[in-house]
């Protein structure tokens, strides 16, 4: 019950923090947002199911955005404002903190993508219909856990950097690249599809083109295997990450490094 | 000569905020950290579109095209992003208004802030370069590599100040990170990165021709296409002007922002 308490008053208190100034969502969406309206202009010429790699691929990109800039300068600006102290004081575990600030992130970053499928379907004419919205829904909510769970990942190494700024942004395209958001990981180098198939998010996203296309011919293991592996990645994710968080914040205790920055 | 120099008040505050402003850089971010930035950043973006390209055209030569641009375009990490936060900077780590309360000269003061970020917007695009050719295969034989690397400078130098005057709009707003994000990106859509300008739409193309490395993205490709300096040389000229007036109407943003700041005492304000 204690870990639910804190987990749901991080969640909430990350969401008061995000609506006392909003602004913030102008980083978070601002690359997916362009990339999106980049790759439309790029496609402008093509004709067939382009509009679903463009519209999908920008919707995952902005929550990715949204899930790596959350965890990344949860605890920056916690170190920056002087807080962190008080937060890893309190005799709740640091995990349970974040991963509420992750869920929160979560729903902010299902919102970014839903704002900019709907800016780019209205402002460039960039329909297209969902085959089976119910699959669809199953597949985007389980691509959005695993992003946050892969967020969460990543901030147990944020804790221990004073470079948590740097690496955020350095985190954010080998994601869009590796998981083949806007075009198909077979084009990658063949020795890089390794890392692509270890991506949660790169089963998801081929999972809700399936639902959205039909005739969709992705990774070609169809639509309930990629639910089933995005559905593993997260629970892996999840294990490593309450893993990593308990190594780290005992590391950070004992070197007494936690506000160096 | 070098005395006269060195006790010009304008080169001491240039020289010795240059080197606060790097040694203060490097107190937080370890040179590992700046380096595998140096070498990731170029290469997943460059990945990113270059990719894209290929599955929009497969077997066309577009990817020189985007990957030339996009070599450029990567140093608006620390020629628009890191520069355009400097004010941003100083007032989360407190140290705004003594900076501000000095009589030092904002010009050298702030354009001596800048300075290592000219010379890491020089190493990324030298690093995007190097991706070009050898992991995108562009061909880089018939390359002017002097024309080439004057662009290169003169980019770095021209999108510094363009980043200067976006962040003396960080002086008055709580952040700036906000601008620093929108500039960052809104670049590979406006300034010939990815598509040629003429593809966007007319009442949008002079915004294109007002920021600098729309001239430098149409100077590089030039180069590296064999077009020697002299033949450069308008559209060089043409970004030495967009990068001077953008300083110019930096410094005066600045001037009536902090004007404005003082009155309204939201120096301290994040």
């Amino acid at each position: 019950m204690t870990r639910l308490q804190t987990f749901w008053g991080s969640f909430r208190m990350s969401l008061l923090h995000f609506f006392a100034d909003p602004q913030w969502i102008i980083p978070n969406i601002i690359a997916p947002f362009v990339f999106t309206i980049v790759a439309l202009i790029l496609f402008r010429d093509v004709s067939g199911s382009v509009a679903l790699y463009a519209v999908l691929g920008g919707g995952m990109m902005g929550m990715w955005g949204n899930t790596l800039y959350g965890s990344g300068f949860a605890l920056a600006f916690d170190r920056w404002n002087g807080t962190i102290e008080y937060v890893l004081g309190t005799p709740s575990r640091l995990v349970w903190i974040i991963a509420g600030r992750s869920a929160s992130n979560a729903v902010l970053g299902l919102a970014n993508a839903l704002a900019i499928v709907l800016v780019v379907a209205i402002g460039y004419g960039a329909f297209f219909a969902i085959a089976d919205p119910i699959l669809f829904l199953l597949a985007l909510v389980l691509t959005l856990t695993s992003l946050s769970a892969l967020g969460v990942v990543f901030c147990s190494a944020f804790l221990l950097s004073r470079s948590a700024q740097v690496m955020t942004n350095g985190l954010e395209m080998p994601i869009y690249v590796a998981s083949g958001s806007m075009f198909p990981v077979a084009l990658l180098p063949f020795w890089s599809h390794p890392l692509s198939f270890s991506l949660g998010p790169t089963w998801g996203i081929d999972a809700m083109r399936y639902a959205a296309d039909a005739t969709y011919v992705g990774l070609g293991f169809g639509y309930w295997t990629d639910v089933l592996v995005v559905l593993a990645s997260a629970i892996v994710y999840l294990t490593i990450g309450f893993w990593l968080f308990i190594v780290v914040e005992n590391k950070v205790r004992r070197d007494a490094s936690l506000t160096e920055y | 000569m070098a005395l006269i120099l060195r006790d010009w008040p304008p080169y001491r505050i240039f020289w010795s905020s240059a080197t606060f402003a790097f040694k203060a850089l490097f107190s937080w971010l370890r040179p590992a950290m700046w380096l595998t930035q140096l070498l990731v950043l170029p290469l997943f973006q460059m990945a990113f579109f270059v990719y894209l390209s290929r599955f929009v055209n497969p077997g066309t030569t577009g990817v020189a095209f985007i990957a030339v641009g996009n070599a450029l375009q990567v140093a608006s990490f620390s020629s628009i992003f890191a520069v355009c936060n400097l004010t941003s900077e100083e007032k989360w780590q407190g140290t705004l208004t003594p900076l501000i309360v000095t009589p030092a000269n904002r010009f050298p003061l702030f354009v001596g802030r800048a300075m290592f970020q000219i010379l890491n917007s020089i190493a990324t695009i030298v690093v995007g370069f190097f991706y070009a050719s050898v992991v995108f295969g562009v061909d880089m034989s018939r390359t002017d590599f002097v024309a080439l690397s004057v662009v290169i400078l003169v980019t770095c130098l021209a999108m510094t100040g363009f980043g200067l005057m976006l962040g003396s709009v960080g002086l008055y707003m709580r952040t700036a990170m906000i601008i620093a994000n929108i500039f960052l990106f809104i670049g590979l859509l406006v300034c010939g990165v990815n598509f040629p300008v003429t593809v966007l739409p007319t009442w949008l193309q002079p915004v294109s021709y007002a920021i600098p490395m729309t001239y430098g993205t149409m100077a590089a490709r030039a180069a590296v296409e064999g077009s020697s300096l002299v033949l450069l040389a308008p559209v060089i000229l043409q970004e030495i002007a967009a990068g001077a007036i953008s300083v110019f109407v930096g410094y005066l943003l600045f001037l009536g922002f902090e004007a404005l700041a003082r009155r309204k005492g939201t120096f301290e304000e994040f």
